[in-house]
């Protein structure tokens, strides 16, 4: 059955349909050929083919019987290391069909780990080692610690350029039978910042609507899509009300489940918005900067978001 | 006898520290009818309860006391109060109904509040509401119904001279500095002072009674006040091995008040010194290095404290932090939400904590019902994508 989700529908299952990262497919096309692939590290933004290429790399291997000999794990949703070393191990309990000699485990955001849960991952890569292949996958290789990374055959995924993403676009475009307009490829690129997978949701979203894909149409979808209330809470604060704008802030975090760290980012790109002096944007400019810093050391990001908003609240008075 | 109830105000002019107070009720009795109840709060030892009685005193009524406990049982209140309600006192021309720890009536306990709105509705006399805190939201329609009197804290001035009246009468003679050492360590609390009084008259070294409270366990709101109104001192670095709660705890209930008595330049100091108390909370957590909890307490402590400028005087009503239970409460109302990214997750080969955070998107392609039966939605899954 095909998929109606077209991040599915529009996956590309070939090595030859993949888009962009030409040197990184060339490579893993030919390790794949020769049968013996080493553990792979695929390291590049969210978006780029990571998960993609790795179903490409199982489904040249295995065939029809990809899935019995596949596992897809996601390091950011398991509940610690442990669970991910008792999946591998029953996983890698029974051997592989067919003629390959060895299982493939995906290990999606593997970032996404404390440096002591890397450790005991080694182990696991080293112990299973005679059966199964990793393929971990992560934002930035810096993260992941010496000892796995010169296990790894290192693969870095560049961000998809603007002509790439046009191509997707427009083989769904024709295909779904959409009329786009050209600034509408442009907004949609730029609202999903080379990320494909989010651009081609957009699209899908937007084509809900209707199959006219107009620029309005996907500005409107791309705003909606967005921590939309950022510029209420700074508004809030800015004009003296702490107590609204925390109440605010805590709804937005609450209801729209946004992370800390995704509002920093939203909260940092206003501050050009806001009505203060320019020397004021600088300090405040600071001053996230700081509480993005504490936010990652600390243990509560709405404390510490409670504390820049306290900032605001200051550079609203104009005094510092 | 105990010196409070001996020494308990009979008049207005009795009543010390509190004429805006006596003013408002003698106002609202005046009016009556016009509002049917008011609402004495404040902190504790402030002279609600005494307040009543004087007022009852001096308008030749009588008190008809009824304890907030009472409400539950709608037997035994109606057979209280129906006779008084409806009928002229045979004694006394007029009565006043009281009604003591109204706050006493819990968050579950609809049936006492309603209880007490009808009573209110359907009072031929006055009723007087007593209770510390009465801003939880559940008590809005009383408040609304209500005239507000507030009791607010005794000047630790007033609540000396009051000590040095009793002393008087008592025929004993006690040294000045530890009468004002009474009168301050009561922080606006008169029976508390008056008690102290007497128990110090009655031990050898009277002084002790200064350093009573040493191993006295100090509850939240004590410690927020200490923290927050009064100048840091080195004292406030053992505040919190006093307080029967653990030190996160005690996070989230300075989190949740610092804007309730900061503003400015202060809410800034105070909220930084907060946040960096969250910074070694984080290390503590990520490199099990308890001693860094040295410094979380003296941020959360001292350097709060040291936000201000000078001291803070009135009665703030801290309020209880509510942020987790909030958490939780959304969590249960989402599930669903998470149930349905969670498959959209696994079906596409991304996270669950993207789809999440993508969700308006994915609920917009989820508009396709072709979509929703391809990845299995169950029917509370798809009410919820109708009704959000």
């Amino acid at each position: 059955m095909v998929s109606e989700i077209w991040t599915e529908k529009y996956r590309p299952v070939k090595f030859s349909e993949m888009v962009g990262q030409d040197n990184v497919v060339k490579r893993v096309e030919s390790l794949t050929k020769s049968l013996n692939i080493p553990h792979l590290l695929f390291a590049g933004p969210a978006g780029t083919g990571k998960s993609t290429l790795a179903l490409i790399i199982v489904k040249d291997l295995f065939g029809a019987d990809w899935r019995d000999n596949y596992l897809e794990l996601n390091a950011s949703d398991e509940r610690g290391i442990n669970v991910v070393r008792e999946k591998v191990k029953n996983f890698a309990r029974t051997k592989s069909l067919g003629n390959v000699p060895f299982k493939v485990i995906f290990l999606d955001e593997a970032d996404a780990l404390t440096p002591e849960a890397q450790q005991a991952l080694r182990r696991t890569m080293e112990n299973y080692s005679a059966t199964c292949r990793f393929i971990l996958s992560c934002n930035y290789s810096t993260k992941i610690i010496d000892p796995i990374q010169s296990r790894c055959a290192i693969f870095r995924f560049k961000l998809l350029e603007k002509k790439d993403v046009e191509k997707v676009i427009e083989r769904i475009g024709e295909n779904e039978k959409l009329t786009i307009a050209p600034e509408s490829v442009e907004i949609l690129y730029e609202g999903s910042e080379g990320d494909c997978r989010r651009c081609i949701n957009l699209l899908q979203g937007t084509a809900s609507i209707s199959p006219s894909i107009t620029p309005d149409l996907v500005s409107t979808i791309i705003s909606n899509t967005k921590p939309k209330d950022v510029r209420v809470v700074l508004d809030y604060a800015i004009s003296g009300d702490f107590i609204k704008a925390k109440e605010k802030l805590f709804d937005i975090m609450l209801k729209e489940s946004i992370s800390g760290q995704d509002l920093i980012k939203a909260i940092q790109k206003e501050i050009w918005n806001i009505p203060v002096e320019p020397e004021i944007k600088v300090r405040l400019t600071e001053k996230t900067g700081e509480t993005e810093f504490r936010i990652i050391e600390g243990s509560d990001p709405f404390v510490q978001l409670q504390a820049l908003l306290a900032s605001f609240v200051l550079a609203g008075l104009g005094k510092d | 006898m105990s010196w409070t109830e001996k020494y308990r105000p009979k008049k207005f002019n009795e009543l010390k520290g509190q004429a805006e107070a006596i003013s408002k009720s003698r106002n609202f009795l005046a009016n009556f009818p016009k509002k049917k109840s008011m609402i004495f709060y404040g902190p504790p030892g402030t002279g609600k309860t005494t307040l009543a009685y004087v007022l009852a005193y001096e308008t030749d009524s009588e008190i008809l006391e009824i304890n907030a406990s009472d409400l539950r049982n709608r037997e035994k209140l109606r057979a209280v109060l129906k006779p008084a309600l409806e009928q002229r006192s045979l004694l006394k021309q007029r009565k006043i109904i009281l009604v003591d720890e109204v706050d006493g009536i819990t968050k579950f306990d609809y049936g006492g509040l309603t209880e007490l709105l009808n009573l209110i509705d359907s009072a031929k006399w006055p009723v007087i509401l007593v209770a510390n805190d009465i801003w939880d939201k559940r008590f809005t329609p009383l408040r609304k119904k209500s005239e507000m009197v507030q009791m607010k804290e005794v000047d630790y001035r007033t609540i000396k001279d009051v000590l040095i009246s009793v002393l008087r009468r008592e025929n004993l003679f006690v040294d000045n500095e530890l009468l004002t050492g009474i009168a301050v360590k009561a922080k606006g609390d008169m029976r508390a002072a008056i008690n102290d009084l007497q128990i110090a008259s009655e031990m050898e070294d009277p002084s002790k009674i200064l350093d009573n409270d040493r191993n006295k366990e100090v509850d939240i709101f004590n410690a927020l006040r200490l923290v927050f109104k009064e100048k840091p001192t080195e004292s406030l670095l053992r505040l919190y091995d006093s307080v029967n709660m653990p030190m996160d705890q005690i996070l989230l209930w300075i989190e949740e008040n610092i804007p309730l008595e900061y503003k400015a330049k202060e809410l800034e100091r105070a909220y930084d010194a907060l946040s960096r108390a969250d910074v070694f909370k984080g290390r503590i957590y990520k490199q099990q290095y308890w001693r860094f909890l040295v410094y979380e307490n003296i941020l959360l402590s001292y350097g709060i404290s040291a936000s201000k400028e000078g001291v803070k005087r009135g009665f703030t009503n801290y309020k209880k932090p509510d942020r987790i239970l909030k958490i939780w409460m959304n969590n249960q109302r989402t599930a669903k939400k998470k149930s349905i990214a969670q498959k959209f997750a696994a079906y596409v080969h991304v996270g669950q904590k993207r789809a999440m955070a993508e969700f308006p998107i994915i609920k917009m392609i989820l508009n396709n019902p072709e979509i929703r039966r391809e990845l299995k939605l169950e029917k509370e899954e798809e009410d919820y994508l109708e009704s959000h």
